[in-house]
């Protein structure tokens, strides 16, 4: 069985926490089973504070004053939305290093409708100063990603997809604010973060058959973005297509649209979530499908600028 | 002694509304005396290293009465002349809240209301965790205590036995505007907290309720419910009207001076 990256986080927070005693994970009454080697392995440094999602943030922030190192872990739009005055406040204004795990983000919770939905992460997170956004999608992203950035000065927000990619990147491909050219073209880039690396990477399949020849490249660090990456390849192609499960403003595709608006003749489209509520319910793929995330709306887009 | 002390503080708290334009006399007031015993007579800090290691901390959660902590951390040397000449000036670090990055001896930055107990039981529990036993003082404000924030720190301060908090709530009855059925030292005894009714007026009522407390790193937190008087030291200020955030004019200035003396 092929492991979560949810699974993954309780495992790096294990190994990471049996190598660093400041490591302290608190947890707003999610996680409990997957988390319970690491409360048995770290004693005294593991707790289930409760429901109170704005409290914890500022009980992590202020755990950062006291010297130690926090993660704290729950449901996205509790975690993220709920507390981000605490967020802002506590960590950034108060300049405390901290690490936020979040499940359950964009509509992975679909059927559980708006109230677990959070599709306006990176757009909130953006305002901030000091924060860092991680997207991981795959269990070795997650590990590399986590070390990578977990001891830093700054917030590192870690947004844990429900679903994986399926791509098998290995660990040296990992580098935290880096991209990763997952397939080589030169007709246009198509640029994915989270588990709509699959789409793109179908999308790039068809498009291919029609003779157009797409580079594709994969973001799991928002925040520092690899813009001098990307910029290089819309040079070279002028034409880019973002893809993320993520609202139209303020996601990744805006902060792409900002680092490459002047290169001459560009032209760019966004297959995002519409700027709305998403009320409807079903799978995580049918909510993809009916928010236009589908390798069709990709290649929509590319044979518009061929035809 | 004490009483001419602050009222030496209170003085200085006037004329830096008055130089600053800006500021929150009554709500200084309201808190100047609890400070004053706390920064003489508690707290252990160093005022030349106010990051060492082994201090009690104390945060002023109600964070718009910072006057009141900076005529202290300036009487005892963590901050300078110049510091309070520049309130609410260009170029000067202290504003209308405390900011912990720009003032030493400022271990939050508050305004914020209902943050402060979150982020000291967040650092009280850290202590414990490294096995000190650091204490931590709080003070927050009765009107604060609307905030639901307030109550799901203060549930886990006593569920993770955080001994070693010490809440003052500054109980100018500010909440009571709103909403009259105001019970506070019910509610905090109805949470687990040790409670204590104090004068918040009387430095020696003050000293004594925080005597008695044990500060016992896995014990009960305890609470101390210090009845004020928003303004207190002048009648014209006193209460909850259009001083709350006035800046006196010189007549006025005057007739505070006068009260003052």
């Amino acid at each position: 069985m092929i492991k979560s990256t949810r699974q993954q986080f309780a495992d790096t927070m294990l190994n990471v926490g049996k190598e660093n005693q400041s490591l302290v994970v608190m947890v707003g009454d999610i996680g409990h089973g997957i988390l319970k080697p690491f409360a048995e392995a770290c004693q005294g440094r593991y707790y289930n504070v409760g429901i109170l999602e704005p409290t914890m943030v500022s009980m992590a922030a202020g755990l950062a004053a006291s010297g130690l190192c926090p993660v704290i872990h729950t449901i996205a739009p509790f975690l993220i939305e709920r507390s981000f005055e605490q967020i802002k406040l506590d960590f950034c204004y108060h300049k405390l290093p901290g690490n936020i795990v979040t499940v359950g983000s964009a509509f992975d919770y679909s059927n559980l409708g708006c109230t677990h939905h959070c599709y306006g992460d990176f757009a909130l997170l953006k305002t901030l100063q000091r924060t860092e956004i991680c997207f991981p999608a795959s269990p070795v992203e997650f590990d590399q990603l986590f070390r990578a950035a977990y001891q830093n000065e700054q917030l590192t927000v870690y947004r844990i997809a429900g679903k994986s990619h399926g791509i098998d990147f290995s660990a040296r491909d990992i580098i935290f604010g880096k991209v990763i050219r997952v397939e080589e073209g030169k007709d246009v880039t198509l640029i994915a973060t989270g588990p709509h690396l699959r789409t793109v990477l179908t999308a790039r399949d068809r498009l291919g058959c029609n003779g157009i020849n797409a580079e594709v490249i994969y973001v799991h660090t928002i925040r520092p973005l690899d813009v001098e990456f990307i910029r290089a390849s819309v040079e070279k192609t002028r034409k880019v297509v973002v893809v993320e499960e993520h609202i139209r403003s303020g996601g990744l595709g805006d902060e792409i649209l900002h680092a490459t608006y002047n290169i001459p003749e560009m032209k760019f489209h966004s297959v995002s979530i519409p700027d709305s509520f998403i009320t409807g319910y079903g799978t995580y793929e049918e909510l993809s499908v009916a928010c236009g995330l589908t390798p069709d709306a990709v290649i929509d887009a590319v044979n518009l600028w061929f035809s | 002694m004490n009483v001419a002390l602050n009222k030496d503080f209170r003085r200085k708290i006037v004329d830096m509304v008055v130089t600053g334009k800006d500021g929150h006399i009554p709500s200084a007031f309201s808190i100047v005396d609890i400070i004053t015993v706390l920064y003489r007579d508690v707290l252990s800090y160093d005022a030349r290293n106010p990051e060492w290691k082994d201090r009690d901390y104390f945060i002023l959660s109600k964070g718009h009465g910072c006057l009141a902590l900076y005529v202290n951390l300036h009487h005892h040397g963590f901050i300078t002349d110049l510091d309070m000449e520049l309130f609410c000036k260009k170029g000067g670090i202290l504003g209308e809240h405390p900011d912990r990055t720009k003032v030493p001896g400022a271990e939050a930055s508050t305004g914020s209301l209902g943050h402060g107990l979150s982020f000291a039981v967040g650092i009280t529990l850290g202590l414990k965790i490294q096995s000190r036993t650091n204490r931590m003082f709080v003070l927050l404000g009765d009107g604060e205590c609307h905030e639901g924030t307030v109550w799901e720190a203060a549930n886990i301060a006593r569920n993770r036995r955080l001994g070693n908090i010490c809440a003052i709530v500054d109980w100018n009855e500010s909440a009571m505007q709103l909403m009259p059925e105001d019970d506070m030292l019910k509610k905090w005894a109805a949470f687990g907290w040790n409670v204590h009714l104090v004068d918040g007026h009387n430095e020696n009522d003050i000293r004594a309720a925080i005597k008695t407390i044990q500060f016992k790193v896995d014990g009960l937190p305890s609470v101390i419910i210090a009845k004020t008087i928003k303004g207190k030291g002048v009648p014209m200020l006193e209460g909850h009207g259009v001083w709350h955030h006035r800046i006196p004019d010189q007549q006025e200035y005057r007739q505070i001076i006068e009260a003052l003396s």
